[in-house]
């Protein structure tokens, strides 16, 4: 059996080690009602290597590490990011990456994980923009894809529920959908070239459809370890590899253009749960 | 009106607070959290009109923020020669063509890109020939080129292809998308009368002359590939050695 290899047991053990709310759900677990629920939809089953290596995804390592990360005392203010409030309230993780975008009245802005993470690193603990622990934002080995993986998993299960109560939250996502539609760039796409249709190829990758919010939630639930790349990877770096295929110009991580797509893309998959971290191609 | 719950109150509450401590805006960027707190006071009459972004609608906010929130390299070079900028800017077409879930296509607006479109192509001084298949064939399957963003694609290394694959299935030895229809097959079922080959030549050049606002790229206008690959990719298409008529 593939998953009697020596890597799985350590990683079971991680995995036990990280402590669930109640009302989650191990990834895998909500990877498989989603399957049943979309009567094994063409999209969440084309890598049955990937489902079958879900409990033992490599993102779980990464977890582990960012939780101690996150509850390490670090930077020039020597604090660790237990008081960070990522919207439910200071040290508040579980569920709170299902409602992320949303606005923080601190300051002012709708924020995502990664912007928010990068706010308590500066403010808890002092780090600044040219610090390694901000600066790194790709790689499993960087902190921010830790500390955003380990956070993230404490969503894992339940509904994507990014608030809309404020003005901006709605001006936010309401434009992220319009640039889900705006075409530009060399070859013309827009987000909706690949993402309105069930089922469809890109060669031979299968692409979610915004319109499937069944479907659609695997296809937002970062972080997740993509098998192609070896490396643990966020919703701002989707964002990036997306629009380096449209042909588009570098978007700057945490720019509120981004954040205002992140918006459109989570709303558009509420109610269904996030599996985080997720194993993607 | 709010739910009388302590939750909303105090969502309330905070809403207040902020309504009367600053304009609600995303637009100050990473130092936008200055301000709220730290701002020297001089500094609140002096800045120029904040744009509050819930005051604008979301067409307006999305090319605010794609243009002037420095949320794009905006000057990154392209491999053509222009900038981040000129990519993000949108022609005609491209305009015509942002349909919103359920918005369908005027016949006004229709007529304008399929003219526009037909305007747009160039033929060959001597005519639409067939080129080499077998250069065609690597055209076709070759993804590379005119990317930018965080890996820019290096054309003096390497020429760009023409993505074909990304979304068709032509020979049936490699896999190829299915967000077009299937060309297998394709000069085997159809001929290479003349009308055929400027029909075919059109359609690789800007689709939008017969298909408004379809998802192909204008692969000659936009200088994804020249005349000359274009020749290329419809011998791969129409030569009964190609095997895409095998």
């Amino acid at each position: 059996m593939l998953k009697k290899n020596l890597l799985a047991l350590p990683i079971a053990l991680a995995v036990a080690g990280v402590a669930y709310a109640s009302s989650g759900m191990l990834p895998e677990d909500a990877l498989e009602m989603q399957i049943k629920k979309t009567n094994n939809s063409t999209y969440l089953t084309q890598s049955p290597q990937n489902l079958m290596m879900m409990p033992d995804n490599p993102a779980w390592e990464v977890a582990e590490a960012g939780e101690k990360l996150f509850k390490q005392a670090r930077g020039p203010k020597n604090a660790s990011l237990e008081k960070c409030d990522f919207g439910k309230g200071p040290g508040v993780l579980e569920g709170a990456h299902a409602e992320l975008p949303r606005y923080f009245a601190d300051t002012g802005k709708v924020m995502d994980l990664d912007t928010r993470l990068v706010h308590c690193m500066k403010t808890l603990q002092g780090f600044t923009n040219d610090d390694p622990a901000i600066k790194q934002k790709h790689g499993s080995k960087s902190d921010m894809m830790k500390l955003q993986t380990y956070i993230g998993s404490k969503s894992s299960g339940m509904p994507w529920n990014p608030p809309m109560n404020h003005p901006l939250e709605k001006a936010m996502r309401d434009a992220g959908e319009v640039m889900f539609y705006r075409r530009s760039g060399t070859m013309d796409f827009n987000c909706a070239t690949c993402h309105t249709q069930t089922g469809k190829r890109i060669r031979a990758s299968v692409l979610p459809n915004v319109y499937e919010p069944a479907d659609w939630t695997k296809a937002i639930s970062w972080p997740a370890h993509r098998t192609s790349h070896e490396e643990v990877r966020s919703s701002q770096h989707r964002v990036l590899e997306c629009l380096w295929q449209m042909r588009y110009p570098n978007i700057k991580i945490g720019s509120d253009a981004s954040i205002a797509m992140i918006s459109f893309w989570t709303d558009a998959a509420r109610g269904e749960p996030a599996i985080v971290p997720d194993l993607k191609r | 009106m709010f739910k009388k719950t302590p939750i909303a109150a105090v969502a309330a509450v905070s809403m207040l607070l902020i309504a009367g401590g600053c304009s609600a805006t995303n637009a100050g960027k990473t130092e936008a959290a200055k301000p709220m707190a730290a701002a020297p006071a001089a500094a609140v009459p002096a800045a120029p009109a904040k744009v509050d972004y819930t005051k604008m609608s979301a067409k307006d906010l999305a090319e605010y923020l794609i243009f002037e929130t420095d949320s794009y390299d905006l000057k990154q070079a392209t491999q053509e020669g222009t900038s981040g900028k000129a990519r993000l800017t949108q022609d005609e077409i491209q305009k015509a063509c942002s349909l919103m879930k359920g918005e369908e296509l005027s016949d006004k607006a229709r007529e304008k890109v399929m003219a526009l479109a037909a305007a747009s192509i160039k033929y060959p001084a001597g005519g639409i020939k067939l080129g080499d298949w077998k250069k065609g064939r690597e055209l076709a399957w070759s993804g590379f080129g005119y990317r930018t963003a965080h890996n820019p694609d290096d054309h003096s290394n390497r020429e760009a292809g023409g993505n074909c694959y990304n979304c068709h299935q032509l020979a049936t030895d490699r896999t190829g998308g299915d967000l077009g229809p299937s060309l297998t097959n394709y000069g085997k079922y159809r001929g290479a009368s003349e009308d055929m080959l400027k029909y075919t030549y059109d359609v690789i050049y800007n689709a939008h002359a017969y298909f408004a606002c379809t998802s192909m790229p204008r692969i000659g206008a936009s200088g994804v590939l020249n005349q000359q690959q274009i020749a290329d990719v419809m011998a791969y298409l129409f030569d009964p050695n190609s095997p895409v008529n095998k």
